[in-house]
């Protein structure tokens, strides 16, 4: 690896490190999930601190040094998302999106797909901070799931194969399952399941809605899927 | 390499934020170089703050008494209340001399992604001292980070249910004093604009 490179990221999560340093999770278009130090960014008169601030999508120049962290160089906005931040809703689901990604993606290896699907996210989110909602955080939920591998198998029963009479959902067979394969599953509305797939099919901007009962359950489904295949336990979406 | 004392007061130097091993070791031999009041000095002073230093019981801010100075000072305007994260951040707030109501110290900012959730902050505490007080505004200053804001976006929200007499304020945002503006990011510009007021 060179001693220096410029990479895309946003920014997921940032600690406060040493003085007034803080060290960033980041994750990238190219590199994926990358460790890095931004040095006196706490600062005020830091001339990075602001663009380097968790949701941030920036152009980065890091450089590589011994130690497992790199260290920030210079830094440039694409999107800085500042409408969503306003929003207290908005700014949860912009959260609560990049939680997934640094659970998730925890490795160097890089994802398009995934990265695409965070930066649209945190655009949505940033152009309608006020229509921020559980049903599109699920459906971006259900993406990044299926972007991952991990995507609940909603066609026909996760046991057996059976396309019809699916009223369960099992997280250890990895997804919908037949009334005869119902062991150790829990119940699966028509709704929920419709949810699901119409969530995995359409764009995220057109994400589908649903009662309250049947976002309830989709959420539940994602989640032990994912706690079950991927070993990470996300935070309900709320 | 050196006495099993002067080891051990390298390692323990070498814990304070931004003292790395090789300042550690300097500041250990500056020590030994001292006189033995002046190093007892420093030893008491550690021993002393630790022993009779705690959070005062009304607003969470330092305090040797079972309340702090500033919640004892009459002279303080108990309408209005600036919240803060830290202990730390009330200093900078006293020296611009700007503020002469009561604080309030959260410890720490919401952040769900550490874990850190409402109930682990003094925010029950604070919705009580602002039901029952008669306060008449709350100046929110939390750091201007996304945590920060996150805070505040969500006292506000419970300011609004609990206590919607309330006026809720946020510290404004803009170029620090000195600063070139071709220098500064996006997000704080976007801010200063936005909160442009008329000469």
């Amino acid at each position: 690896m060179p001693a220096s490179f410029k990479t895309e990221a946003v920014v997921l999560r940032s600690i406060r490190f040493g003085e007034a340093d803080r060290v960033l999770h980041l994750y990238s278009a190219d590199r994926g999930r990358i460790g890095a130090v931004a040095k006196g960014v706490r600062r005020i008169r830091s001339r990075m601190g602001g663009r380097l601030e968790p949701l941030a999508r920036v152009r980065l120049v890091l450089h590589q040094g011994r130690g497992d962290l790199c260290t920030v160089t210079s830094v440039d906005t694409v999107h800085a998302h500042a409408a969503l931040r306003e929003h207290r809703a908005s700014l949860e689901h912009a959260a609560a999106a990049c939680e997934a990604v640094l659970r998730l993606f925890d490795s160097a290896e890089p994802n398009r797909a995934a990265y695409n699907l965070l930066c649209h996210q945190l655009a949505l989110l940033d152009s309608e901070p006020g229509g921020a909602g559980r049903a599109q955080s699920l459906a971006f939920r259900s993406k990044l799931a299926l972007a991952a591998g991990f995507a609940p198998e909603l066609a026909s029963c996760a046991a057996c194969g059976e396309a019809d009479h699916l009223t369960g959902f099992s997280p250890v067979a990895g997804g919908v399952v037949c009334a005869s394969c119902e062991a150790g599953s829990f119940a699966l509305d028509a709704e929920t399941h419709k949810f699901m797939v119409k969530a995995l099919a359409h764009p995220l901007s057109e994400a589908p809605q649903a009662p309250d009962r049947a976002l309830a359950q989709a959420d539940r489904a994602l989640g032990e899927t994912l706690e079950h295949h991927a070993h990470v336990r996300l935070r309900r979406v709320g | 390499m050196f006495a099993p004392p002067v080891n051990r007061l390298i390692t323990e130097l070498a814990r304070f934020p931004g003292i790395g091993q090789r300042t550690a070791q300097r500041l250990a031999f500056h020590l030994l170089r001292a006189s033995d009041e002046e190093a007892l000095a420093l030893a008491d002073a550690i021993r002393e703050v630790k022993e009779t230093v705690g959070h005062c019981e009304i607003c969470f801010n330092l305090a040797t008494d079972p309340t702090c100075r500033i919640c004892q000072d009459e002279r303080r305007d108990g309408d209005v209340l600036c919240v803060v994260e830290e202990p730390s951040d009330v200093i900078p707030i006293e020296r611009t001399n700007e503020f002469r109501g009561r604080y309030h110290v959260l410890g720490g900012a919401l952040s769900p992604i550490d874990g850190v959730d409402p109930e682990d902050l003094h925010i029950v505490e604070l919705l009580g001292r602002v039901s029952s007080n008669g306060v008449r505004e709350v100046v929110v200053a939390t750091n201007a980070t996304t945590t920060g804001e996150a805070t505040a976006l969500y006292l506000a929200d419970a300011m609004r249910e609990r206590a919607p007499a309330v006026t809720v304020t946020r510290l404004a945002s803009g170029l620090p004093v000195g600063s070139d503006l071709e220098y500064a990011d996006e997000i704080t510009l976007g801010k200063a604009f936005r909160g442009r007021r008329e000469l």
